[in-house]
């Protein structure tokens, strides 16, 4: 089994994270829908999303695979689109989550 | 704690500073919201520019922090509404931008925003910001109440000078108008006026008779029988000396019908000081009544005296010739001077107890022709 990737998250947004997450596993969903119909414009817009508001919450790696989504939609580099989504959701299935 | 400051305290007191997040991710939208609430503002979220601008109109908030991409008008363009529109402009707009969107932050400054905050946000970074913009905001605005209160205060001070010559309905229409204070602030051109003098006939020997603690009163109940008269025709109140009093018409507020105004004053203050003599007559047994001179011709009018006391008046020939006309009207007459009597024309032959004559007076070379009128006091 992959390790756990351990995130830490300020207290006082405990009860918001539970949301979050749930609107990343969607998110990564509506991405692979809109790669395999090969809508980048949707995909940019929405690697604009990740890259603001996943490491506003302490997710740094959300906002980089942001980066990447929306450089790669900008381009239409299918293959690096994909390769982020597989890194995306790989790193869905491991971040375990601390509060401080 | 500076005077400011202690005003802001008390203001948050009163009400939390209340903060709009205008962004379409929910996740981005509850995440300023939480650290808003957690600095004690009160945070208000909308997702799209149309519930925006309806937000806002319908409750304008302290601050926006606004998203640029989202549906409906987008961040610049909700920016731009709000700094062109009189109820908004001063309200602090925040536009949360990539850090790297140079071309945001340049079209953001041209659409009028405050600040800007980065995306991903650092919760450091939005305290920081927000709090700089809500000194700001409050202090402006603490600012703007001691403005208006003092503007106010200047005002009602102005309407209080006003108060003690014009009627209270001139008085408010001059104020009501703009830069209507200021026609008494610079007086001292000269100006067509039509003055008035009225006094009391009989008042040597009423004081003479009549106790002098009733004196007073018994003056205080003919002027305000007079300036009555002279407010329903919107007359100006010049001065009251003795037993006599100044009225002018056609300043400083202009009047086109600046003499017919006099001539029914004149006429209305004897009538109204019937009733008055009457009763006199019967408690002390002293005829009395109101004599009247009415005179037009340029005059200056101006704020004329020493620094510690200045008085609103008139100046110049016709008012001399209104005084002297005055003095020498029996009571319940008018005695009306040639420059009245031409601005009255044609109105002056309808008048009825009409009688022209020439009278000399003091400082004048020759007679000069006067019309004499007298009223019936019922």
């Amino acid at each position: 089994m992959s390790q756990p990737i351990v995130v830490t998250v300020a207290k006082d947004l405990e009860d918001l994270v539970p949301t979050f997450m749930k609107n990343r596993g969607k998110e990564l969903e509506t991405l692979r829908t809109a790669l395999a119909a090969g809508d980048f414009d949707q995909m940019r817009q929405l690697g604009h999303r990740m890259k603001g508001v996943g490491n506003s919450y302490g997710f740094e790696k959300v906002s980089l695979l942001g980066k990447q989504v929306e450089d790669g939609a900008k381009a239409g580099d299918k293959d690096a689109l994909g390769a982020c989504l597989a890194e995306y959701a790989d790193y869905l299935a491991r971040v375990q989550i601390v509060y401080e | 704690m500076s005077s400011l400051a202690a005003g802001r305290t008390a203001n948050a007191a009163q009400a939390a500073f209340r903060v709009l997040v205008v962004d379409d991710d929910p996740d981005m939208a509850g995440f300023l919201a939480r650290l808003l609430v957690k600095q004690g503002m009160q945070a208000d979220i909308v997702s799209d520019g149309f519930a925006a601008l309806k937000q806002i109109a319908a409750s304008p908030p302290d601050m926006v922090l606004l998203d640029v991409q989202m549906p409906g008008p987008d961040g610049f363009e909700i920016c731009r509404r709000l700094k062109g529109s009189d109820t908004t402009a001063l309200v602090p707009v925040v536009l949360v931008t990539a850090l790297e969107d140079h071309d945001s932050r340049v079209r953001g400054i041209e659409a009028g925003a405050d600040d800007f905050l980065s995306k991903p946000v650092r919760r450091e970074e939005l305290v920081a910001r927000v709090q700089t913009l809500r000194r700001l905001h409050e202090t402006r605005k603490e600012l703007e109440g001691r403005r208006l209160e003092a503007e106010v205060r200047e005002k009602e001070a102005i309407r209080k000078t006003f108060s003690r010559y014009l009627s209270p309905r001139l008085a408010e229409r001059v104020l009501s108008s703009p830069h209507g204070e200021d026609l008494f602030r610079d007086l001292s051109d000269r100006t067509a006026v039509v003055a008035l003098f009225a006094d009391l006939r009989g008042f040597t020997r009423l004081s003479e008779t009549v106790p002098v603690s009733s004196i007073v009163p018994m003056l205080n109940e003919f002027f305000t029988v007079l300036t009555g008269a002279a407010h329903e025709n919107e007359g100006t109140v010049f001065s009251m000396a003795g037993d006599s009093m100044l009225i002018g018409f056609n300043v400083p507020v202009a009047q086109a019908d600046a003499a017919a105004r006099a001539l029914n004053t004149g006429r209305s203050l004897i009538q109204r000081f019937a009733p008055v003599a009457a009763r006199w007559r019967k408690e002390h047994g002293l005829s009395t009544g109101v004599g009247v001179g009415i005179e037009a011709g340029e005059a200056v009018a101006g704020n004329v005296g020493a620094p510690s006391f200045m008085s609103y008046t008139i100046i110049g020939d016709p008012v001399n010739v209104a005084a002297r006309l005055m003095q020498r009207a029996a009571p319940n007459e008018i005695l009306i001077g040639p420059g009245a009597a031409r601005a009255l024309g044609t109105a002056l032959g309808g008048a009825g107890n009409l009688e022209r004559r020439k009278v000399e007076l003091k400082g004048k070379a020759e007679p000069v022709e006067v019309v004499l009128l007298k009223v019936v006091a019922a």
